[in-house]
């Protein structure tokens, strides 16, 4: 479950949105229900509303806390360094992006081996992203040029074609910019 | 007649919107901001036609550099030349009206040329083939001209334009602002409705001003140093400090990211002072001015230093440390959200609305920029960074502030087009346009949104792979209603009746 909300696009969506709803629920009922023309005094206290800030701000604070502090074990600095720690030895890929192709020491890898991908950008700023076979980014790295390499460690979970796309514009064939890897069922 | 209002009145269509034509006493306010809000729709008219036309080459096949075309002209023409100028004024009118202070000389006049100037030059280098955004994406340009695929000519002209733009939007506004803040002698005739720093509604004014000047000096160094290099006026090797893509990439999200935050502390703080003019009989004050100068003051803070959110997927080029630092802090723009919606919220409730289409606009904008808020949140929690940056859920944040921060400022405009114009619009059109333009903006932020989630990239000519197109259809049809809306106002304002009863009322500011 905290895979598919911290990993995955939709996982994000679904958090959104769960911020979302109750807000637009309460806030436009709350417009809507209270467009009239009121000429009296107010009759809501102070005191009442007192109560209901310190609970919003409480109930604002704790979600951010729980969603961000649960959110730590999925940042990739954390699993790259727990992959590094695990003894596995990694396999290092060497990824040279240029207008418009990438150039990688290997792209054939097996389920769940660590790869180490070390990208860089050798014109212009690139992306490298890799994408599930069924169409999920995995990750994207922002490659600027003289900066240095952008590093992670990955681990393959199930076999497949995956695509490589730049995610960051880089010009006219942008778009064409794209490769692929390939994941096999691990060798006994 | 001063030049910028007869200049007004001499623009075809648009100049009928926005001639002046109520008390003539008030031109000193009036007049620069009314052209000014005048140039900013004719932007936004291209930029609209520019936005429907992206889905359209994708669905009917036409040439990637097309779309790569309309891409980058729609995105140069809504940023600035639209929403940042309707934004300079209808704020510039508003601290005028409430500081009794003119706003007339050589400032604002080179803010209106440099802004409107800039964005024609910039227009021009795209057709010429020049194909980059604001993000400018250093070294791209350079390697563009290397790799023949735009010349050098076009580099020089779209980048003048983007420094004159940069120029009003770091440099006259602010200065602008500060001087009638702080030095411009007050005439008495001029205020509508005064309001000192304490206020939340002009607090804001002053904290954006602030912000712009200082955060967006150093791009102003650094693009002036690449300039004259490109002019050949210094040698290109003296601007090599400036030419390094980390500081060209960090000087400009220093500034981009802080004129994002500092426009919407702007926009809060002028929904903060026109929200209490309807509520129940209009003698009401907001539910609380501390909460809401705390809110500025929290998203003023947490603002500054969260653009490292930008960085993140460059890992372990930028520290982790500075990421969570960039992480915590853009939550910590959330809870300064969270405090303005609980006294925009609480003000309402506790006092009732009177919902007029100003207003209404304004709270349709509201509503929409904390969807988006929310929306930027998540995609600046580290982990979920490096599934959606680069996708097309920030195509759709950014469309999102955008246009929320218009509609904000469009439902503020109507509060005060009686006032500069002396003329009053229709509420049945007004209805109708926060409807369709509500109803099309949050569609297309939706569905920007779940084609991020699906992994579809931004800036990306090729929307027929994975089943993308779907969020096309989408972004089209809701751009439609966004469009519709948008024809409404637009012709609203200019069927505008005068108003014939005695003086303008005094606005409320």
């Amino acid at each position: 479950m905290l895979d598919f909300i911290y990993r995955t696009g939709w996982g994000a969506f679904a958090v959104m949105l769960l911020f979302q709803i109750p807000f637009l629920l309460v806030f436009l009922t709350l417009v809507f229900r209270k467009a009239y023309v009121n000429t009296g005094p107010s009759e809501i206290s102070d005191a009442r509303i007192g109560g209901l800030r310190r609970g919003w701000m409480a109930l604002v604070i704790a979600l951010f806390l729980i969603v961000n502090l649960v959110s730590i074990q999925f940042f990739p600095a954390i699993y790259t360094a727990r992959a590094a720690a695990s003894g596995v030895p990694a396999i290092d890929v060497a990824v040279d992006a240029q207008s418009w192709s990438y150039d990688m020491s290997r792209q054939e890898f097996e389920v769940g081996q660590p790869v180490r991908f070390n990208a860089r950008s050798l014109d212009t700023m690139h992306g490298f992203a890799v994408y599930h076979p069924d169409g999920q980014v995995l990750f994207t790295m922002m490659l600027v040029p003289g900066v240095g390499v952008s590093s992670l460690i990955y681990t393959f979970t199930e076999p497949g074609t995956y695509k490589i796309r730049c995610l960051e514009y880089c010009g006219l064939a942008h778009h064409e910019m794209n490769d692929e890897i390939t994941v096999t069922e691990a060798s006994t | 007649m001063s030049f910028a209002s007869s200049m007004v009145a001499s623009v075809p269509v648009f100049g009928r919107m926005f001639k002046l034509e109520g008390e003539p006493e008030l031109e000193p306010i009036n007049a620069w901001p009314a052209a000014m809000i005048m140039a900013s729709f004719m932007w936004f008219s291209v930029a609209v036609l520019l936005g429907i036309s992206l889905p359209l080459t994708q669905m009917l096949g036409f040439d990637t550099s097309l779309f790569y075309t309309a891409v980058t002209a729609h995105g140069a023409a809504m940023a600035f030349p639209y929403v940042f100028q309707l934004m300079m004024g209808v704020g510039l009118h508003r601290a005028a009206g409430c500081l009794g202070k003119p706003i007339t000389g050589i400032i604002p006049a080179l803010a209106f040329w440099c802004m409107n100037i800039g964005g024609i030059l910039f227009t021009i280098a795209i057709l010429m083939g020049l194909k980059i955004s604001y993000a400018v994406m250093y070294p791209l340009p350079i390697v563009g001209v290397q790799t023949g695929q735009w010349s050098m000519t076009a580099v020089v002209i779209g980048f003048t334009g983007i420094a004159g733009i940069l120029l009003t939007v770091i440099l006259l506004y602010p200065v602008q602002v500060i001087k009638m803040l702080f030095f411009d002698r007050a005439q008495d005739d001029l205020i509508l409705s005064p309001r000192t720093l304490n206020d939340p509604g002009m607090l804001g004014m002053a904290m954006a001003a602030f912000v712009l000047l200082i955060m967006g000096a150093p791009l102003l160094i650094v693009a002036s140093a690449v300039l004259l290099a490109l002019y050949g006026i210094l040698p290109m090797a003296w601007v090599a400090w400036a030419t390094d893509p980390m500081v060209f990439q960090f000087v400009f999200y220093i500034f981009a990211h802080n004129l994002m935050e500092a426009m919407a502390i702007m926009i809060i703080s002028a929904l903060y002072a026109t929200l209490p003019l309807y509520l129940a009989d209009g003698t009401r004050k907001l539910y609380s001015d501390r909460m809401a100068n705390l809110a500025l003051w929290i998203l003023l803070v947490t603002s500054v230093t969260s653009f490292f959110h930008h960085f993140f997927t460059m890992f372990p080029a930028l520290p982790s440390a500075l990421s969570y630092h960039g992480n915590i802090m853009s939550w910590g723009t959330g809870i300064g959200a969270a405090v303005t919606i609980f006294t925009i919220a609480m003000t309402i409730f506790k006092h009732g609305l009177r919902p007029s289409a100003g207003i209404m606009a304004a709270l349709m904008g509201f509503t929409l920029y904390i969807l988006d808020g929310v929306s930027a949140i998540v995609t600046s929690n580290v982990a979920w960074s490096f599934q959606l940056h680069g996708t097309m859920w920030q195509a759709g944040h950014t469309m999102a502030v955008l246009v929320a921060m218009s509609l904000m400022w469009m439902g503020v405009l109507i509060h005060h087009y009686p006032v500069i114009t002396g003329r009053t619009l229709s509420a049945d059109s007004g209805k109708w346009f926060v409807t369709l333009f509500t109803v099309g903006a949050v569609g297309v932020n939706y569905s920007f949104l779940a084609a991020g989630a699906a992994g579809m990239p931004r800036r990306f000519a090729a929307w027929d792979q994975e089943g993308w197109m779907i969020y096309g259809y989408f972004i089209l049809i809701f751009g439609l209603f966004m469009a519709v809306g948008m024809l409404i106002f637009l012709l609203d304002i200019s069927r505008a009746r005068i108003i014939d009863t005695g003086p303008v009322a005094a606005p409320a500011e």
